[in-house]
């Protein structure tokens, strides 16, 4: 090997390394960097006062916004205000008004049609999981955390926690867990009138749909890619046939439909239906614990998995206290505030890596594009609603 | 000097009424535009879709009915009651008992009827879960004893007694009298109160949610759907639906109007004929039932609920457990809607008794939907152009815009109450005062004033309930820094947890059933002194 060779390599390896340095320094730098922008932030927060507009129908939520803003003002200075509403539309249509001008509102629980909304409007501030320590523990590698209802976050949103579909059921219908579209229009049949879902678009109920089509249609890939004329063609009859065999067995014969699931779960408590819908696999036993529900209900979920989706955090772009919100965010995140919302009364799954425990979470099956919803929503309507 | 300051008083009058009156209006032509969110191509575009929309023709359809058949059927329940309660000595106390049913919102009373009678309620009477009918009948309940107290203080100010007497002397009975010389008039002065009552129905959100037919929805639910939609179509439909919306509004109070004008004359027609309305008096006599269902009704409700929110059926043993929780976190909005409720009425009377006297000195009454704009026009678009324009113009969230976006509805309000009685009372007292040397104003403030305290009263504890009642503009406008007791009871409501529900809707119903009975106790005792002056 010639001296020239040898003076080559050498410089190349140097040239590597001092490269290899770089980089690590850069790292640092801008680990350093962030370190600081988040001291920065911490001070900048300190007095602020946050104003969360988060849904407000759940005493066990309402009352952990409560444990959290007491923790938040003790350890960093940081006013937390839960704005309950009874429908987070009424935030949405808040920052549409405001139009990304100052804003009444530093933080909003959002997920779904209303983050693809804001999102795509720019109403949301971005860059949110640079600046946020603590996504770094979010459990990205398990949980299908980067899209939000085949919209990927960007950044423009912060998961909180997990919804997976269920059903809760009386035993006096069925025990067995997990349930198919051919098992579930038996039991439609051999217990008549005591069977519904909420009626779409409220989003339990089309969420009910989306889990039908996605096993009449075999989890076929096209369902989660924008829906075409063609994939609607080929995909959709199977589905519209089993809910025409369906629905004469439903309450009321499919001719009133509960209209949220708050309400189907009155007529759950009133024993008019075996069965009711829910987002959180924890409710059952949170239910039972609270006498809200008989000890004998049970858990019982689609065999082909739950559709499992996020719901979300995000601060406007006009937010005032943008850095009280990150404040919020960041506990929000951290493995004590994640451990008591899936421990304590909530009992909402978590969405951080440390807290992964497969007891509490189900089979998971993936969110549909979100395209499918408005297809099988108004199909629905067309077909159903009058 | 004087003219002049007194032609600034009422130049200042007008101004403030007009811009009462503009508000609601502004709020519509800002607020019911999609703004940036969809184009008026994608409007225009989006129209025929909008009326080939399945189930749009019957949704419209069981709204018009719902808002027709029950204020009607209300008004003349209330009146029957009224009839045949009227001079009994349980009168007093049946008017105190009112006053419970007219604060509980009507969500708590949706909720009580499915509690108690629906199938799996505590007495089954078959009625249905979801149906129009349900619908109709819950809001019907509601609103007998609203105009049943209505009607009582239009009655205040005519001498009922002097023609049923006449009527007697006409040889008619004293059912028929009430039917053929009071009722005209009294139809007539609660025309407003029809108004609101049919307003109300046509665009209420909550009851239909919970008991209104969803296949298909009544129309409110589906303006709402499109309303808090994103899509350029769902933004578009929710235009149309707010036009077609109006439209309704529109035709139900010429509906109201053409039964009006049927109705007297039909009262009128039987009149001349040999024994009158025999068929009505007995179908009156039932009314007398109405008391005691009534009463069983609104205690039932009450009392479920109270037990609900001690954990009755949710556990072993009832605990206090949920109140001591909740008390520290309901004082403030309760405070809040105190204030806004107290601060609202006042001025909400205030500006009522401003614009009737204006237009009593112009000689010249405008039209009643006028009036009324802020509650007739669609709420939600209402209040989304005021957010819009509170937001352009930097607003704060305080107290003082709440109120302002109070007083529109809680004015419409009191007006309704206080036009019949206020145009019923002549300027003859007023006259004689002057004639003894009293100033105008004097004469006004010492007779009109006066002899209008019932009615003002009442008009009090109704606007203030109103205003308790507000939540869209009070989140909306008030941007969740002003918390009221009932943000909080409606976002309560949305879950699933009845205790807590029924805890709240309790608490929402303490502050103007106060008011309520302190107005009625107050009224008949006024009523009483100027009864025995007479």
């Amino acid at each position: 090997m010639s001296a020239a060779s040898y003076q080559r390599k050498l410089s190349f390896l140097l040239i590597v390394l001092a490269l290899f340095f770089c980089t690590i320094q850069h790292a640092s730098a801008k680990l350093d960097e962030s370190a600081d922008k988040w001291q920065n932030t911490l001070s900048v927060a300190r007095g602020q006062t946050v104003f969360f507009y988060a849904w407000g129908g759940s005493k066990p939520i309402n009352d952990y916004l409560r444990w959290a803003s007491r923790q938040i003002l003790t350890e960093y200075g940081v006013r937390l205000k839960h704005v309950k509403v009874a429908d987070i539309s009424e935030a949405v249509s808040r920052l549409k008004a405001e139009d990304g001008k100052k804003s009444a509102i530093d933080l909003v629980w959002i997920n779904g049609e209303n983050f693809a909304f804001l999102k795509q409007h720019q109403l949301l501030l971005g860059n949110l999981w640079e600046y946020i320590p603590n996504t770094r523990l979010l459990a990205t590698d398990v949980l299908p955390l980067d899209a939000d209802f085949g919209v990927k976050m960007d950044g423009f949103e912060v998961p909180w926690g997990v919804g997976q579909f269920n059903f809760i059921v009386s035993k006096a219908m069925a025990s067995a867990t997990s349930v198919t579209a051919e098992s579930l229009l038996n039991l439609a049949k051999t217990h008549p009138q005591q069977l519904s879902y909420p009626r779409p678009p409220e989003f339990h109920g089309s969420t009910f749909l989306k889990q039908l089509l996605v096993e009449l249609s075999n989890q076929d890939e096209r369902l989660f890619k924008p829906a075409t004329n063609k994939s609607k063609a080929e995909l959709l009859p199977k589905f519209w046939a089993y809910l025409d065999k369906l629905h004469p067995f439903l309450w009321q014969q499919g001719e009133a439909f509960p209209s949220s699931s708050s309400e189907q779960m009155l007529l759950f408590q009133q024993r008019q239906l075996l069965l009711t819908v829910s987002f959180n696999p924890n409710q059952l036993h949170r239910d039972i614990a609270a006498n809200a529900i008989p000890a004998d209900s049970s858990l019982m979920y689609f065999e082909q998995g739950s559709i499992t989706n996020s719901h979300n955090l995000a601060i406007p772009k006009g937010a005032p206290s943008k850095e009280g919100a990150k404040i919020v965010i960041n506990f929000l995140l951290s493995e004590r505030a994640q451990k008591r919302k899936l421990e304590g009364e909530w009992g909402d799954p978590s969405v951080i890596s440390e807290l992964q425990n497969t007891d509490s979470s189900l089979p998971s099956q993936q969110e549909l594009h979100s395209s499918w919803q408005q297809v099988i929503e108004d199909a629905w309507q067309q077909r159903y609603g009058a | 000097m004087a003219t002049t300051i007194r032609r600034l008083i009422i130049g200042l009058g007008w101004l403030l009424l007009a811009m009462i009156i503009s508000l609601p209006v502004i709020g519509v032509l800002i607020g019911i535009w999609p703004g940036r969110f969809a184009s008026v191509d994608a409007l225009i575009d989006n129209l025929p879709l909008f009326l080939n929309y399945n189930g749009l023709g019957p949704s419209i359809l069981y709204s018009m009915l719902a808002s027709l058949v029950a204020p009607l059927v209300g008004f003349y329940v209330a009146f029957s009651v009224y009839t045949q309660y009227r001079f009994r000595p349980s009168w007093q106390t049946m008017e105190r008992r009112l006053a419970p049913f007219l604060s509980l919102p009507h969500l708590a009373v949706a909720l009580g009827l499915v509690y108690l009678f629906s199938a799996g309620g505590l007495i089954e009477l078959g009625l249905g879960r979801k149906s129009i009918t349900t619908l109709i009948l819950a809001i019907t309940v509601k609103e007998v004893p609203f105009f049943l107290f209505v009607i009582s203080a239009i009655d205040r100010q005519i001498p009922v007694k002097k023609w049923l007497l006449q009527g007697r002397a006409l040889g008619y009975s004293e059912s028929a009298s009430w039917w053929l010389l009071v009722f005209p008039l009294v139809l007539k002065q609660s025309k407003l109160a029809l108004f609101a009552a049919m307003a109300y129905t046509l665009s209420v959100l909550d009851v239909s949610l919970l008991v209104g037919p969803n296949i298909p929805s009544v129309f409110s639910v589906l303006v709402y759907q499109w309303q808090t939609g994103f899509s350029e179509r769902d933004l578009s439909f929710a235009f149309w639906a707010n036009l077609t919306l109006i439209i309704m509004l529109g035709v139900s109070i010429f509906c109201l109007y053409i039964h009006q004008w049927i109705s007297i004359r039909l009262f009128r027609y039987l009149a001349v004929m040999a024994s009158p309305l025999v068929m009505l008096s007995k179908l009156s006599r039932l009314a007398l039932a109405w008391f005691p269902l009534f009463s069983a009704l609104s205690l039932g409700i009450i009392l479920l609920f109270l037990l609900r929110s001690v954990g009755f059926w949710s556990g072993e043993t009832y605990s206090l457990t949920l109140w001591q929780e909740e008390w520290l976190f309901v004082q403030q909005p309760l405070f809040n809607s105190l204030y806004t409720g107290l601060a609202s009425g006042l001025i909400g009377i205030i500006c009522a008794l401003i614009a009737l006297e204006l237009q009593r000195q112009y000689r010249y009454f405008f039209a009643d939907y006028i009036w009324l704009a802020a509650i007739l026009l669609p709420q939600l678009s209402v209040v989304y152009g005021w957010q819009l324009a509170h937001t352009w113009i930097n607003g704060s969230y305080s107290l003082i815009w709440v109120l302002v976006s109070h007083i529109p509805f809680v004015f419409a309000y009191s007006y309704l109450v206080l036009k019949g009685p206020f145009q019923s009372l002549g300027d003859e007292f007023e006259l004689v005062a002057r004639s003894f040397g009293y100033s105008y104003w004097q004469g006004w403030w010492r007779i009109r004033f006066m002899l209008l305290r019932p009615a003002i009263l009442s008009a009090f504890a109704i606007g203030f309930s109103v205003s308790i009642a507000q939540y869209i503009p009070t989140l909306m406008i008030g941007a969740g820094r002003f918390p009221s007791i009932t943000t909080e009871a409606v976002a309560i409501a949305s879950g699933r947890d009845l205790n807590l529900t029924s805890l709240y809707m309790l608490l929402q119903s303490g502050l103007p059933m106060l008011i309520f009975i302190v107005a009625i106790l107050f009224a008949s005792r006024i009523d009483g002194k100027s009864h025995a002056i007479s």
